[in-house]
């Protein structure tokens, strides 16, 4: 439990997020000097700060958690979990985009467009980061809306008409949502403030509101958690709140979609998680409401991926379906539950990343993205398609791959708890992915050959800098497969922080 | 710290004038009239933060910024973005005389929901005096209008300035959410949406240069 934890003061947590702002407003300072510094900038920032993700994680595994400015800043297992997967997820799309934004799509774009690209994306790694690390609660929402603004001009990049209007609907609908998490956060505070059970202790930090949560009235609570839901919620790209998500993940440039599928998302489930779980030993009965909620998203995002015919809205909506795994495995308050929510959101992290790069890596080499447009792409790139089935296969659940080790803990997780329709809704979701993605992949990779023009004949190879990320997420998500052990350390300590209803 | 130095008719009277711009910001065609309703609001903001700031003086700094990005900067930036154009706003989703009526509805019920209910909205003991009922009533009401306005109206510039509205009611919330915490005010300084106003409008003229028109009926290309 946290209370028995020991914290050790140290500057790691202020600069894992301090770094990438830093970088950010160097890049965007540095007016006179070309991409390529841009570009060097950012990938060494994210290296170093998955470094020292790396090694924050080393240490909490000690059993400490480490503080930065009177607890203001507190990294425990989970907030070191979840900056180890945003900085190395962070790490891959930057050296990924250094080529795709080169060329491809945005031929011609002068240095001055891809500074704002770079110093935007390095501000909004460093806000993720610093959501994760974060330990005031109020800090929680403000880093939440601080990604939203950072990452509005990136959704908007190519400026186009569907880029706009991805936009616009993103920094509103993400505004408006966010605002019910302010109101939650601050009845949080407020009610834990009213108690008059701190004894010393301050109601800002999570950690000291976990004490007195079971003191706050029953309405402020159910009001508190129906904001915190609906304002992470929507983040989080959760239905009924999902519209926005899969108009910007699908608009936006490969390696943001990367970055809004692959962790964006999961750090609003992270800053729900963390404030709703809480609650669970007071109130129990919240948990089979986040589980309905959860079911509910994943079927419902899997049916409306059932339709998509343009790729990167197939997996937009894919990942809201698996989002629904991992609020309903969290939601679920039980060790497993929560074990298994974290694996599946460390995997989905893995696999939705590669599978966005594959598809950006179609559209680098023929300029389509429309499944109808494609076809017959296997023995011309044999590395994308290689590494898309990979990721389609572990997306689906198919063992011995990453995806089938988080899921089987999930349904044993609901089978466990009793509650039998959750794991039925789980394993039918899983079965319509695997329809969803098999048939998207043998049309692109195997189908018939349907190009047109030059791309047709001779599509452009893959830079190796746009591969190499694709191969090592695939490499990953085999390992992971192979020795789903490997992660256990980090995973159950973070799991139990999470896991108030025991094991 | 004493409740008693609060100015209750005063507070009372700039609340409810509150609803009033509210309002006009949401009912008015002429988006330049609009934003001067939006402007006058955020005076009456100002001068409610001052005088809550009885209680908890920590309360006059966060007057002293929200009357830059309140009152000088987002008008400015609203402003700034219908210079030069039409400032008539685009006909929205329902006729003047449906909306004046809705409007009307959804501040009756939302008034008296959150005055009937203020043991649950505000735990603290404070905020069950009288005048901090009123101010949180007023609160949900501007909320709810602003929330109102970005649904139904077509103007993108509208729906901006609906949701100025909307963090307007959610500022106001949080002095009676949590009137005497010496944070509050920090709260209000952190949360500030001058930036999300700003990169809105900016894509906002993006979205007019190249579709003609602010109409939101226009960003028709992506469905499903």
């Amino acid at each position: 439990m946290s209370g028995e934890m020991l914290n050790e003061v140290s500057v790691l947590p202020a600069a894992v997020f301090l770094l990438p702002v830093f970088a950010g407003v160097i890049v965007f300072s540095a007016t006179r000097l070309g991409r390529t510094f841009q570009q060097w900038i950012s990938v060494l920032t994210a290296a170093l700060v998955t470094g020292l993700g790396g090694w924050m994680a080393y240490r909490t595994l000690s059993g400490v958690a480490l503080i930065t400015w009177g607890r203001e800043l507190r990294v425990d297992a989970l907030s070191a979990l979840m900056v180890v997967i945003i900085s190395g997820i962070g790490l891959l799309a930057s050296v990924y985009s250094t080529r795709y934004l080169g060329e491809g799509k945005t031929e011609g774009v002068s240095a001055s467009r891809t500074r704002v690209f770079y110093g935007l994306l390095m501000w909004f790694l460093g806000t993720m980061l610093w959501g994760c690390v974060t330990n005031n609660v109020i800090m929680l929402y403000v880093a939440i809306e601080a990604t939203t603004l950072t990452s509005g001009l990136l959704v908007a990049f190519y400026w186009d008409r569907r880029a706009l209007e991805a936009g616009y609907k993103y920094l509103m609908l993400l505004t408006i949502g966010i605002t019910f998490a302010l109101f939650g956060c601050v009845l949080l505070y407020a009610g834990a403030a009213s108690t008059h059970k701190l004894a010393g202790a301050s109601a800002l930090l999570i950690s000291d509101i976990r004490g007195v949560v079971q003191f706050i009235p029953r309405g402020t609570a159910a009001i508190t958690i129906a904001f915190l839901v609906i304002g992470f919620g929507t983040k989080a790209g959760i239905a009924p709140f999902h519209p926005w998500l899969p108009d910007a993940h699908a608009e936006a440039p490969t390696p943001v979609s990367v970055l809004l599928s692959g962790v964006m998302i999961k750090m609003a489930v992270y800053a729900l998680a963390r404030t709703v779980s809480i609650f669970y030993p007071a109130w129990p009965q919240i948990t089979i409401f986040l589980v309905a909620l959860g079911t509910l998203t994943m079927l419902l995002g899997i049916i409306l991926a059932l339709t998509q015919n343009d790729l990167k809205r197939l997996l937009a909506y894919s990942s809201v379906s698996q989002m629904g795994y991992v609020v309903a495995g969290i939601g679920l308050g039980t060790y497993l539950g929560c074990y298994g929510g974290l694996f599946h959101l460390l995997n989905h992290a893995l696999y939705k990343s590669l599978l966005f790069m594959c598809v950006g890596a179609v559209m680098y080499a023929t300029g389509a993205r429309r499944i109808s447009e494609l076809g017959g792409l296997a023995s011309r790139m044999p590395i994308t398609s290689g590494c898309f089935f990979l990721g389609a296969l572990a997306l689906s659940g198919f063992p011995p791959l990453n995806g089938f080790w988080s899921k089987l803990t999930l349904y044993l997780a609901f089978a466990h708890a009793g509650l039998w329709w959750a794991a039925v809704i789980a394993i039918l979701t899983s079965v319509l992915t695997t329809v969803v993605m098999v048939r998207a992949g043998y049309r692109v990779f195997w189908g018939k050959c349907v190009l047109e023009g030059a791309a047709a004949a001779n599509p452009k190879g893959i830079p190796a800098r746009m591969s190499v990320p694709m191969v090592v997420l695939a490499a990953t998500c085999v390992l992971l497969g192979v020795f789903p052990q490997a992660p256990w350390p980090l995973l159950d300590r973070a799991a139990t922080v999470l896991a108030t209803l025991g094991r | 710290m004493s409740p008693n130095a609060l100015h209750s008719g005063l507070i009372e009277t700039l609340s409810l004038t509150m609803v009033i711009t509210s309002v006009a910001a949401v009912e008015t065609r002429r988006l330049r009239l609009s934003i001067f309703a939006y402007l006058c609001q955020a005076l009456l903001i100002v001068g409610l933060l001052l005088s809550f700031a009885a209680v908890n003086k920590a309360l006059y700094w966060w007057a002293a910024t929200a009357f830059v990005t309140k009152a000088v900067l987002t008008p400015w930036f609203l402003f700034r973005a219908i210079r030069g154009v039409d400032d008539r706003e685009l006909k929205p989703v329902i006729g003047f005389g449906p909306s004046t009526v809705i409007a009307a509805l959804l501040m009756l019920s939302f008034f008296r929901l959150t005055h009937g209910q203020m043991a649950i909205l505000s735990p603290t003991e404070l905020g069950q005096l009288g005048v901090f009922r009123t101010n949180l009533a007023v609160a949900s009401t501007v909320f709810a209008l602003g929330l109102f306005a970005v649904l139904t109206r077509r103007d993108a510039i509208k729906t901006v300035i609906g949701l100025c509205l909307l963090e307007n009611g959610v500022h106001l919330s949080l002095v009676s959410l949590a009137p005497a915490l010496p944070e509050t005010a920090l709260f209000g300084v952190a949360t500030e949406v001058v930036v999300t106003v700003f990169l809105l409008l900016y894509v906002i003229v993006g979205v007019r240069n190249v579709f003609g028109s602010t109409d939101t009926f226009e960003l028709r290309e992506l469905r499903w």
